[in-house]
């Protein structure tokens, strides 16, 4: 098959539609080759209009799936359910090798959309310092781009996605082209009224939401709707109001007529022309079939995921790159993080009896990192945040798991009860050469394609930033009136699963020396001009912040210029 | 009488249960007002006396009040059904020897089988075994009681019946209301303001 594209974009989730659809906007013919299945916005799989008593099994999983080792990387998460299983991959079917001692996470959603379907829509923008951190205390690359560069990037994402949020002015968390925020409970007002009072520098405010509560004219167009407060979002949404691919960009794509989309197909490598010293497409494996075939296109935009991207470049190996394609520095697959966590806290806001919530917010509250600078006996570097809520007052629950039967149990089952605040603690992993990403020597997946090896773990300065973590909150909650505190603070000698955040960032970080670092300051490959990739692998640091919106205005950057270059004849 | 059967030949003889409170102490006989429904044909996967003794435990359970039981909410036939989807060999055979304990037990301490026994002699024999099942958490008849427990309420607290002011689209939220503001908002977001 030769089918020729002015652009290829891997992969279908946040960045890869986002790729699709700017592409496609501007005229050139753009094919995007998922590995997973395809699947219809409102299609058949969305079970976000199912009551509880519809749900598959009661929204319990099959016991086969323990039995059978089945989905073992995610079983026991929250968001792993009868409704949502259909949008997460089996493990056992596409395994992940990493040290014995070590396991790493990698939850996948291998189907049209990928992990848009499915991810938190904490939408917050990086502030200055955050893209200033190598450079300051010289752990990992130095960013190529400042706050500056991504500013205007980050207004045009939002303005298509739809960010509910209030502008807070906090220099560390910028504000940007918001829509109307979300309101916080009596309990989570009461904190932030008391931490206001108490601190400077901690703020506890309304999450940033990808959930759009006033439709612009374009999101209408779309096909896209008012959040309805349902919070059922990793079931799919019918009213396209959350930003998914499938709800936004891939449509935006698709109504231009320049966008072609082939599922089911697996890219296995980078395809590199020696002797024009370029891309020259992709080779592809049909999962079903196990066929091979290739597609060729001026320009590759790597939009897999982060350890599907680096893989990808790593099993692109050729005579020229014979370490992978783009891996003259050598750099390819160091340097991988994620965010961490090692607190978790529950305490009780007292008061409020009389009061209830109506109705079910799609996303938490978060107190951004205020220890960017470093005070007198802080002996860590980069900082943390945490995700936080107390949206929903508690009730009794049932007597399920506690004696008690008949009229007495039941009477008291699911009666008001406390409001409680729970807290987690999200830190910045710091960018080590060492955790690395690379190809298996020998163990290959049903498809021939060589597994990826992850050997990463946190260190001592993650390890101390939990311990610090942990006496702020405790100090954090007590100011802010909280009772019945319950700290969770994990063991300096438990292992913390790179992964568990499902915030996967490196492998392929941006810098602005070629020797020490795969993408320039666009993207794009430093030997391999027509290579871009723009997923989580191009990250040169992690951050505290979730980071999928940085994503799409690095991907909506680097397709702007991309674009130019063609144009151009350039690439 | 019942007290001492119970302790003695029931509890520590099959179960190995520490009798240590009085019996029969925390529920009136009158609170499940149902007498035996006989299940007469088979399921998708418990046959028809086995669905009798889990119609009756989920009813005792989960009886009819001012609000619908756990007949009232098709529990059992749910249970039946999920069975065959959800079920691992495990809990299959779990929910099975729990049918087959429980009727040991009432035999044991009624001489009758369960299905037989009165529903004052069952409403006391699964109030007890309920007590006693949280009270020892390591015998297999107490494991097995908890996990059909757990799920009868799963079911229970899952259904339509159990869950009147369900709102698939809340529309909104409020994060400040009171329980009159709340049921207001409610009732008019399900239409039931006339």
């Amino acid at each position: 098959m030769t089918e020729i594209y002015d652009v290829i974009v891997v992969g279908s989730g946040i960045t890869g539609g986002w790729a699709a659809k700017e592409f496609c906007e501007k005229g050139f013919k753009t094919l995007v080759i998922e590995r997973g299945r395809n699947v219809e916005h409102r299609g058949p799989e969305y079970s976000d209009m199912q009551a509880p008593w519809d749900i598959q099994n009661r929204n319990l999983l099959p016991e086969s799936f323990g039995e059978d080792a089945r989905y073992t990387n995610i079983q026991g998460k929250g968001f792993f359910k009868g409704a949502t299983q259909q949008f997460f991959t089996d493990d056992s079917e596409h395994p992940i090798s990493y040290p014995e001692d070590r396991p790493v996470r990698w939850v996948r959603s291998y189907q049209l959309g990928g992990r848009s379907l499915t991810w938190g829509r904490q939408s917050l923008r990086w502030g200055p310092k955050d893209f200033e951190a190598n450079a300051k205390d010289g752990y990992g690359i130095a960013w190529p781009i400042g706050y500056e560069d991504l500013a205007p990037w980050y207004d045009y994402v939002e303005s298509f996605v739809g960010i509910s949020a209030n502008k807070d002015d906090i220099d560390v968390l910028p504000n940007g082209v918001f829509q109307k925020p979300w309101e916080m409970s009596c309990a989570e007002r009461f904190i932030s009224d008391n931490l206001a009072k108490a601190y400077t520098d901690r703020r506890l405010i309304i999450g940033r939401a990808a959930n759009i509560t006033e439709p612009t004219q374009e999101q209408k167009e779309l096909g896209r709707g008012q959040c309805q407060a349902r919070s059922y979002c990793q079931r799919g949404c019918t009213f396209g109001a959350y930003f998914s691919s499938l709800s936004a960009t891939l449509p935006a794509a698709k109504r231009t007529g320049n966008l072609t989309v082939v599922t089911d197909a697996i890219v296995t490598k980078v395809n590199y022309d020696e002797k024009a010293k370029r891309a020259s497409g992709v080779t592809v494996i049909d999962s079903n079939t196990k066929q091979e075939r290739h597609y060729h296109a001026r320009v590759v935009f790597l939009c897999a995921s982060a350890f599907a991207s680096v893989q990808i470049l790593l099993n692109s190996k050729s005579k020229y790159f014979p370490n992978g394609i783009a891996n003259s520095s050598g750099a390819l697959g160091h340097y991988i993080m994620d965010h961490f966590t090692g607190v978790l806290t529950n305490a009780v806001v007292p008061g409020f009896e009389d009061r209830v919530a109506f109705g079910r917010r799609p996303i938490a509250t978060y107190i951004p990192n205020y220890r960017h600078e470093q005070y007198e006996g802080i002996d860590f570097v980069r900082g943390y945040g945490y995700q936080a809520t107390a949206q929903q007052r508690r009730n009794t629950g049932t007597n399920a798991s506690s004696q008690g039967l008949g009229k007495t149990a039941k009477d008291k089952s699911r009666q008001d009860s406390v409001w409680r605040f729970i807290t987690i603690m999200f830190g910045e992993m710091l960018p080590y050469y060492e955790n690395r990403a690379s190809l298996h020597p020998s163990k290959k997946d049903q498809w021939g394609i060589p597994l990826l090896h992850v050997d990463a773990e946190i260190k001592t300065n993650e390890r101390k930033m939990i311990k610090q973590a942990a006496i702020d909150i405790q100090e954090m909650l007590e100011v802010a009136g909280c009772t019945d505190i319950s700290i969770d603070q994990v063991p300096d000698n438990h292992h913390i699963q790179i992964g568990d955040r499902i915030h996967e960032m490196g492998g392929a970080c941006m810098g602005s020396d070629p020797k020490t670092s795969v993408l320039n300051k666009w993207a794009q490959s430093h030997d391999v001009d027509n290579l871009f990739v723009t997923d989580g692998a191009c990250m040169s640091s992690c951050a505290t912040q979730n980071p999928s919106l940085t994503y799409m205005a690095i991907t909506a950057r680097a397709a702007d210029y991309a674009a130019k270059l063609l144009k151009s004849g350039t690439i | 009488m019942l007290e001492t059967k119970i302790t003695r030949r029931v509890f520590l003889g099959t179960t190995a249960f520490v009798v240590s409170a009085p019996l029969l102490a925390s529920l009136p006989v009158s609170e499940s007002k149902i007498g035996l429904q006989k299940i007469l044909e088979p399921g998708q996967f418990f046959d028809a006396k086995e669905l009798t003794v889990l119609v009756d435990i989920a009813e005792i359970m989960i009886p009819r009040t001012d609000t619908p039981g756990a007949s009232d909410a098709h529990v059992i036939p749910v249970l039946d059904a999920l069975m065959l989807t959800w079920a691992g060999t495990e809990t299959k055979q779990r929910y099975r020897a729990f049918i087959k304990q429980a009727d040991k037990l009432a035999r044991d301490t009624y001489d009758s089988a369960y299905q037989d026994a009165s529903q004052a002699e069952r409403v006391a024999l699964i109030t007890e075994l309920d007590k006693r099942a949280f009270a020892n958490k390591f015998s297999d008849l107490s494991i097995n009681y908890r996990k059909l427990k757990e799920m009868i309420f799963h079911i229970y607290y899952t259904s339509e019946e159990a869950n009147p002011d369900y709102m698939l689209i809340p529309g909104s939220y409020k994060g400040c209301v009171t329980r009159a503001e709340y049921k207001q908002m409610v009732d008019e977001r399900l239409g039931r303001v006339s």
